[in-house]
């Protein structure tokens, strides 16, 4: 009996040795990716977690960008907040803003991975001067177009789709010819394809040099009227991409759509959905040519031990490298952010089979980061049902902008 | 002195589940009520009763309590209706009526995202099952979740398909606790089908219907899940229920110390109405035959 206890109490010595010399750092790591982006990801996780076996990266998927917010700010004061996490580009101002996210800008000056990415992802990280976030995901909004459906309404031959009068020709076009088939013309753009339709009538929600709002600057309100338009006034989007954005996208993967505007982020599985029906165009230049960079990069804790902090850079680090920034590229249509990324065979042949990816790839030279004062995160909060009020024809565009430029403008003074 | 502690003893374990669970969250409520705080700054400074003064003079707010106060009007008479009709006929221990009970109780035990979500389905406006079949029939599609009139009505019915079960549930246990010699002697004296419901069955369940009706507006004036994946409180705040503007200032607009003022509000109007209540029909509720 005594033996067997000493060999039982041994046996878990050894155990507990054996750990120490295994000694993990575990990294809880928050994101927003499922389905195939998830897949992509946990590759990503599992290619780095064998080149660094000290490291654990407990990946888990919250939910999108508003859930990893809110659950957030409900983990910090309960102190049960991850050690990293994804945070969208224009809403991780108010974290850091705030002292809840490390400032990386030692980190990433004594990376050699900050000569490697692309000017655009470096500049999405700042906030006030200093780096929070590392880019993992960038994107922008680029016009998705079904060429079967263009065909079925008597356009085998793409028409210019450049600007906000000839994408409303062409929705009118689609919508008479196979209205009564349940198809619309074009689903309602969801908020970050009117933060590029803002954009492309050449102004902003809020300046991204000065911080001024310019939610009720007129080009926004022409923007949003003509956005607004295409719902209640010309009946070309179906108002259940308002009431739901997904429910556009959705409708426009089942084919019953014939353009959508949205995030690069769709290109693969609008590819899956409709094969060579897709086609890729850039957004419209109605008045210039302009389009947001969106995406998301991943941010470290301020409550991490140092320890958990140095392992939490060190994945992030690899997860924006060419190598991973290609797995990642190929497989979901987010944009290189890595200048040596279309460099990797696989990004290459991505490159080379997808043209559509290109688009998005080339209106980057007209792209640019938005504004991320802590304001943002409750601008972009508040502005859905604005949209929504403005979209289905129940409130006045100049009235409701005009009352949600005071709104922020009151916040904006008492959140700073 | 062993004996009188004995007693304290015992119920200790549950006072202190409650006060940790009930009772400190509610006392950190009214405290972060007087207080400005966004859940990311240890600093929370005292604000009095400014938050109180902000949320009482919003037209959002007086716009979701009106909206709840007509949702509870509504569809809490409406279950109550619903539930004690259905359960009348529900009573008898018959295959028929048992399979019933089964196939009617089983949306209280589902999913309310899940219900949520496939309503929301159903009722889209070109993409839903319910505007297609108008359509075959040559009728024009509805905008049941665009329009601001219409859209509180499909919240109300959403809900009551997914309560109703427990309803009827509860309904069955009170009319099967009624001596069924009442109804031989109401039967005896000619009593017709109707008059027999109203006079016998209607008083003896008075007790049910008023445990019903204390749940059920706590309930409707705590509706949350179905307006958020269905409206989100729109079309223009047609739907906004007190609890969704609550959420929304609180956890989407970083405003915790409005949020908690929000919360105490419904709390202080909800200690209010089971006051009323109690003193209005609790008087007419005999727990005897």
């Amino acid at each position: 009996m005594f033996d067997t206890l000493k060999t039982a109490a041994a046996t878990s010595l050894l155990a507990l040795a054996s750990n120490a010399a295994f000694a993990e750092t575990t990294v809880e790591f928050w994101h927003s990716f499922s389905g195939t982006s998830g897949e992509v990801l946990d590759g990503i996780v599992a290619d780095f977690e064998a080149a660094n076996p000290d490291i654990d990266i407990d990946a888990q998927h919250i939910g999108n960008y508003n859930d990893i917010v809110t659950k957030l700010q409900a983990a910090i004061p309960a102190r049960r907040a991850p050690d990293a996490v994804i945070m969208e580009v224009t809403r991780y101002g108010l974290f850091a803003d705030r002292g809840v996210l490390t400032d990386l800008t030692g980190y990433l000056e004594a990376d050699p991975l900050k000569d490697e990415l692309f000017d655009f992802a470096r500049e999405v990280g700042v906030f006030e001067g200093k780096n929070f976030i590392v880019p993992f995901n960038s994107s922008t909004p680029v016009l998705y177009v079904n060429t079967a459906i263009f065909a079925d309404a008597g356009m085998e031959d793409i028409p210019a789709l450049t600007n906000f009068d000839e994408i409303l020709t062409a929705a009118q076009k689609v919508q008479a010819e196979l209205g009564d088939e349940g198809i619309s013309g074009i689903a309602a753009p969801g908020q970050f394809a009117r933060w590029g339709l803002i954009m492309a009538n050449d102004s902003d929600l809020i300046d991204s040099v000065s911080g001024e709002i310019l939610i009720d600057a007129p080009n926004t309100v022409e923007a949003y009227k003509w956005m607004a338009s295409l719902v209640h006034e010309h009946g070309v989007a179906s108002v259940d991409g308002v009431t739901k954005e997904n429910n556009g996208r959705d409708a426009f993967l089942a084919g019953k759509v014939g353009m959508m505007m949205n995030s690069t982020g769709n290109y693969r599985r609008s590819k899956t959905a409709l094969g060579d029906d897709l086609l890729v165009l850039p957004m419209p230049c109605n008045k210039t040519c302009a389009a947001p960079i969106g995406g998301a990069g991943i941010g470290i804790l301020s409550t991490s031990s140092d320890e958990v902090k140095d392992a939490a850079y060190k994945f992030i680090s690899y997860a924006a490298g060419a190598d991973s920034n290609a797995k990642w590229f190929a497989g979901t249509g987010y944009m290189p952010i890595n200048k040596m990324t279309k460099d990797q065979p696989v990004a290459a042949a991505a490159l080379e089979g997808e043209p559509g990816i290109t688009v998005a790839i080339e209106q980057l030279s007209v792209a640019r980061g938005r504004p991320r004062p802590p304001v943002v995160t409750w601008m972009r909060a508040s502005e859905y049902d604005m949209w929504q009020a403005m979209a289905l024809g129940q409130r006045d565009v100049t009235e409701t902008l005009r009352d949600f430029a005071s709104q922020t403008r009151a916040e904006e003074a008492r959140t700073n | 002195m062993h004996s009188r502690l004995t007693p304290y003893l015992l119920i200790a374990p549950l006072l202190a589940f409650i006060a940790v669970f009930t009772y400190v969250p509610i006392l950190t409520s009214v405290n972060l009520s007087f207080r400005e705080w966004d859940f990311l700054t240890a600093a929370k400074p005292w604000v009095g009763t400014e938050n109180y003064r902000l949320v009482l003079t919003s037209n959002q707010f007086w716009n979701s309590v009106q909206v709840t106060a007509i949702f509870a009007l509504i569809s809490v008479p409406l279950r109550l209706m619903l539930a004690i009709g259905i359960a009348s006929y529900l009573v008898r221990e018959a295959l028929p009526q048992r399979l019933l009970r089964g196939a009617l109780f089983l949306p209280s035990v589902t999913s309310t995202v899940a219900i949520a979500v496939v309503f929301s389905w159903l009722f889209a406006t070109d993409y839903g099952v319910i505007n297609a079949a108008l359509a075959v029939f040559g009728l024009p599609k509805v905008y049941w979740l665009q329009d601001p009139q219409l859209a509180l009505w499909v919240i109300i019915l959403v809900n009551t398909w997914k309560q109703l079960g427990y309803d009827i549930v509860i309904y069955i246990a009170g009319l099967q606790a009624i001596s069924p010699d009442l109804y031989d002697a109401a039967n005896v004296d000619g009593g017709k089908r109707f008059h027999v419901f109203r006079r016998v069955t209607v008083p003896l369940v008075m007790p049910t219907t008023y445990f019903l009706l204390v749940i059920s507006v706590i309930e409707a004036f705590q509706v949350f899940t179905v307006v958020d994946v269905m409206t989100r409180g729109g079309p223009a705040g047609a739907t906004d229920m007190v609890v969704n503007m609550l959420y929304r200032v609180g956890f989407t607009l970083f405003d915790i110390g409005q949020g908690s003022a929000i919360a105490v509000l419904l709390f202080i109007l909800l200690i209010g109405l089971a006051i009323f209540k109690a003193r209005v029909l609790g008087r007419r509720v005999h727990y005897e035959a």
